[in-house]
């Protein structure tokens, strides 16, 4: 590529705005046609110097070349538009509903991953952009499950994980269809509450939970937009054993208390929608100290067929293959601890630990493993890699009623 | 559109990695079934659902992947550089190599518990505890020097284990042990019963908000036998899930954990480093460094990593160095090689488990610090380093300062070197106390006459009298009289600080007491009983005038009597007034947050 063309974009960029105080131009990105192919052409200056690439992964193809050209054509061009007076793209285009921006916005995210490929996506502008535009599209403040996603998808392009980017794109275009139906479904107006709440007009399906004894047995602090944006709580009723999810986004409220605490819940709402289902707790009482017998009933409601176990995370994910992140009680008929610890139900499955993630949980756990102490009951977010379903602990409780958080 | 069912999963997985534009050797769109112009999005649409459903279709058909049933390495490498002398590969368990729990001999134990590193001084308190209980070797004259030493210890850091075995010395060091355990006993149940008060919805009161600092530091520093109501009260504050402790106090509860070692704390500090910013995630890393857990080191090693604010840094570097994970030193050491460095004590304290032999030189400059806060904690990092070429240096300094607590820092570091170099096996280096010690203070102006001492004596014992019989102001008047009539005679100043103090009038008594130190300070550090009193009514005052709002007079009163030689006080009273003055300090600073 000429060096000339490149010097007189760089200059071209540095002189936009500069000149009337409207702002400096850091970024450009304009959709180019060649030969009858569009790509999305990003020009980005940074420390001075200007990188150029294509949304076909090229940093001097015919597309390149023809944005740099078209940049440095309008250095000659003059501007009679008085400042101030430029009309915005929104304007100029025919109006869009956001339902539909925003599905715009997921389709262009998911084609941008995908022309430039997962192993390059954390690195591409074109996907820095398509990011940026689908938060600026999105319902402000960013809706958690919407955040979630982007925090999940991030992290699955840092660590080049392609099954779960996978996942994540086919549970973003699932949305995308959804927001385009005229009438959706109710399965899919379910999807687009989970993913960015409910919409105005619409009847949310919610479940609602009289007197019940709930157990918290683990949180965490999970990635949306920003690092550690979303606190998450892990509530398990001590009657039926079912699992709930307390999302909090940081400065918002929810239920006080530690972590463990028995919570006797007067009124709750449980949302409908991806494993473990979501539940605002409305009317409650915190007990700090839990007593030994919920212990007991939660290892009494704790799963005891890990194949059960397989099956379901399977079915959560495929109905919801970007927000679900199962939560599992599991009581092991037996465990080994030899080298590596594994779980077995009383028909010989086994599971075993996620390594992959919180490395401190699962060094603590090997820990009191060595010291002889057998758990009785496990509780985790299950994962998996690829083929084999595995548990990343969070709290583990003994058969003498005592409890870890790990 | 018509997928070709017998694609290979795999070629579709190579386009999705690698990308499906301008490759064109990954181009899908046939194996889709999609036509050769086929727009690339609906291509996107077509590849990541079949590689998805893929995907979940492989779910759970092999029960374990080797892979996944790889044990964790236990921990994982660092560029920790093995220090080779006896201290450096002392560790404190296990049967193998050279370890704290297999040594014998007393004075090896006492050395180390002079000169080692924090766990290296618990295991040896530890082991100590363990020779201490067969009492046929309490008549060894080593075990006797043993209890002398323990008796007279004074380490911060080690004062819940100090406090476990004093409790089972015999004689009056046994006997106050056991009775200050007593009183946390009491402080315990009543804590226990205001928390659950709180959150029955009885009281809006935190129950730690109206604990004096020295009781909120004697309840916290025997946190492991606290019951879990009350450490699940404690996590909750950390995590700030209690819905009413200000910001300020949350980080005030952490500090006071300082030296904490109970488990249970550890997931809500490392909840803090994860989603925290600035002071409170350099508390947390502070607590955590100490904390003997696995889960603390990949938790501190993922936020140093993440972090870019000094304050953060160095904390986290400091605690990382505690665990044996050296990744912060080369930045520690530039930074205090700069003419000016950022955060010079917060650096210093860090070098107490980084530092080596190489950095005594970056350490030691900082003794001439105008702050005497810095040049202390200097000579505390020196003691830790323990390189005998400090030995000059810090002598120098002895002689030269005038600030007592700077001495008493030296003293200690002094002490300490010489141990580690006689662990090292080096020439043990030849301190002249005699030398370095307090030289007597010449005397101002004539000696008192015969009758005014006489006077004197009548008019204290007056005072005394007068005490006894609950006449406080008759009594001060009396001491006034008495301390009017001789110039340098303390005892009637001391009587009256004393008077103020045990009635909780800690205004009036600093008055009295400030005038005893400018006339005998020598007398107050080294009587344990006037010390405390003393460093307890600066403490308390302070606390009042925090309350008031005034800041800047609690600032000068901390660091007023920080200034003094406090070893004797009681160790909750140190740290009390030291984590006050880290508070406050911050408070004149402004805090530093950061993007977490």
């Amino acid at each position: 590529m000429s060096t000339r063309l490149r010097d007189a974009a760089i200059r071209h960029l540095r002189s936009l705005g500069a000149a009337t105080g409207e702002g400096a131009v850091r970024r450009l990105t304009m959709d180019i046609e060649v030969e009858g192919r569009v790509e999305m052409v990003t020009l980005s200056l940074r420390d001075g110097e200007l990188q150029c690439v294509s949304s076909d992964a090229r940093n001097d193809g015919p597309h390149v070349l023809a944005a740099l050209q078209f940049v440095t054509g309008m250095e000659t061009r003059e501007d009679s538009s008085p400042p101030g007076s430029l009309v915005s793209i929104a304007a100029q285009s025919p109006e869009k509903s956001p339902a539909s921006e925003l599905a715009d916005a997921l389709d262009d995210l998911l084609t941008a991953i995908t022309r430039i490929g997962v192993d390059k996506a954390q690195h591409a502008p074109s996907v820095d952009a398509a990011l940026e535009r689908l938060t600026g599209v999105a319902p402000k403040p960013t809706p958690s499950g919407l955040g979630r996603f982007i925090g999940r998808l991030q992290q699955a392009i840092r660590s080049a994980d392609l099954r779960r980017v996978a996942r994540l794109l086919e549970g973003a275009s699932q949305l995308a269809d959804a927001l385009r139906a005229v009438t959706p479904a109710p399965e899919a107006e379910q999807r687009i509450g989970a993913w960015l709440g409910a919409r105005p007009g619409s009847k949310p399906e919610v479940e609602l939970l009289y007197d019940r004894t709930m157990v918290e047995v683990g949180r965490e602090w999970l990635p949306g937009t920003e690092r550690a944006s979303l606190e998450r709580r892990y509530l398990i009723d001590t009657h039926s054993g079912s699992i709930y999810r307390e999302d909090r986004l940081r400065n918002a409220n929810a239920s006080l208390g530690p972590c463990p605490r028995q919570v006797q819940v007067g009124l709750a709402e449980v949302e409908a929608g991806p494993n473990p289902r979501r539940i605002r707790v409305l009317q409650y009482e915190v007990e700090p100290d839990v007593p030994a017998e919920s212990w007991d009933r939660l290892h009494q409601v704790a799963s005891q067929s890990f194949v059960e176990v397989t099956e379901e995370y399977r079915r959560t994910l495929q109905a919801s293959p970007s927000l679900s992140e199962p939560f599992a009680l599991i009581a092991p008929f037996r465990i080994e601890r030899n080298d590596v610890f594994k779980a077995f139900d009383a028909e010989g499955h086994q599971l075993v630990l996620d390594r992959s993630e919180r490395r401190g949980a699962v060094l603590a756990f090997y820990e009191l493993l060595a010291q002889g102490i057998e758990p009785s009951w496990l509780a985790g977010r299950l994962t998996d890699s690829g083929t084999t379903v595995c548990l990343s602990p969070f709290a583990m409780g003994t058969f003498d009623g005592k409890y870890t958080r790990l | 559109m018509a997928h070709n069912s017998d694609t290979d999963s795999d070629t579709l997985e190579l386009c999705l990695r690698e990308g499906i534009a301008g490759n064109e050797y990954a181009d899908p769109r046939e194996a889709l079934g999609c036509d050769t112009d086929t727009d690339d999005a609906e291509v996107a649409r077509a590849l990541v659902r079949i590689v998805a459903a893929h995907d979940l279709a492989q779910i759970g058909i092999q029960s374990v992947q080797p892979e996944a049933a790889r044990h964790p390495s236990v921990r994982p490498p660092t560029e920790v550089t093995a220090d080779p002398s006896f201290l450096g590969r002392l560790s404190t368990t296990g049967d193998e190599g050279i370890s704290v729990e297999r040594i014998d001999d007393v004075s090896t134990l006492l050395a180390v518990l002079r000169a080692g590193s924090r766990r290296q001084r618990r295991a040896a308190l530890a082991r100590l505890r363990e020779r201490l209980v067969d009492r046929r070797l309490r008549q060894s004259d080593e075990v006797r020097k043993a209890v002398q030493t323990i008796s007279k210890l004074r380490d911060v850091e080690l004062g819940y284990e100090l406090a476990q075995l004093r409790a089972e010395l015999p004689g009056a060091p046994g006997r106050a042990a056991r009775q200050e355990h007593e009183q946390w006993k009491r402080l315990a149940q009543r804590t226990q019963f205001e928390i659950r008060a709180f959150w029955d919805g009885q009281s809006s009161v935190d129950a730690f908000r109206g604990l004096p600092g020295d009781q909120r530091a004697l309840l916290l520093m025997r946190v492991s036998e606290l019951s879990d109501l009350v450490v699940h009260h404690i996590t909750a504050i950390i995590e700030g899930s209690d819905g009413c402790v200000p910001l300020e106090s949350r980080i005030g509860l952490i500090t006071s954990l300082r030296y904490a070692r109970d488990p249970r704390l550890v997931p809500a500090l490392v909840a803090v480093l994860e989603a925290e910013r600035g002071e409170l995630v350099a508390s947390a890393a502070r607590v955590l460094g100490g904390m003997d857990d696995a889960r603390a080191q990949p938790a501190l090693a993922e936020r140093f990593e993440r972090s870019f604010v000094a304050e953060e840094r160095i904390a986290l570097a400091g605690a990382l160095g505690m665990h044996g994970d050296l990744r912060g030193l080369s930045e520690l050491r530039s930074s205090l090689g700069e003419d000016h460095p950022k955060l010079p004590l917060q650096a210093l304290e860090a070098m107490e488990s980084l530092g080596s032999p190489d950095s005594t030189d970056l350490v030691t400059k900082f003794l001439d610090h105008a702050d005497a806060s810095v040049a202390i904690q200097a000579a505390r990092t020196c003691a830790r380093i323990g390189d005998g070429r400090a030995l000059d240096e810090l002598t120098d300094r002895y002689n030269a300062t005038a600030v007592p607590a700077l001495r008493a820092a030296i003293e200690d570091a002094l002490s300490a070197i010489e141990a580690r170099m006689e662990l090292r096996g080096e020439e043990a280096a030849t301190i002249d106390w005699s030398e370095v010690g307090n030289k007597p203070v010449p005397r101002k102006g004539p000696r008192d006459s015969l009758p005014a001492i006489t006077l004197g004596w009548r008019d204290y014992f007056m005072g005394r009298l007068w005490l006894l019989l609950g006449r406080v102001t008759w009594a001060i008047a009396r001491f006034e009289s008495a301390a009017a009539r001789r110039d340098d005679w303390a005892a009637p100043l001391i009587g009256i600080g004393m008077a103020f103090a045990r009635r909780e009038q800690y205004a009036l008594s600093l008055p009295a007491f400030r005038r005893a130190i400018e006339v005998d300070r020598l007398r107050i550090e080294r009587n344990p009983i006037l010390v405390r009193a003393m460093a307890k009514a600066f403490l308390h005052r302070a606390e009042q005038v925090e309350r008031e709002g005034r800041d800047d007079v609690a600032r000068g009163l901390v660091g007023e009597v920080l200034t003094l030689d406090l070893r004797r006080a009681p160790g909750t009273v140190r740290f009390e007034l030291k984590r006050k003055h880290d508070v406050l300090r911050r408070g004149e600073q402004g805090n530093v947050d950061s993007a977490a």
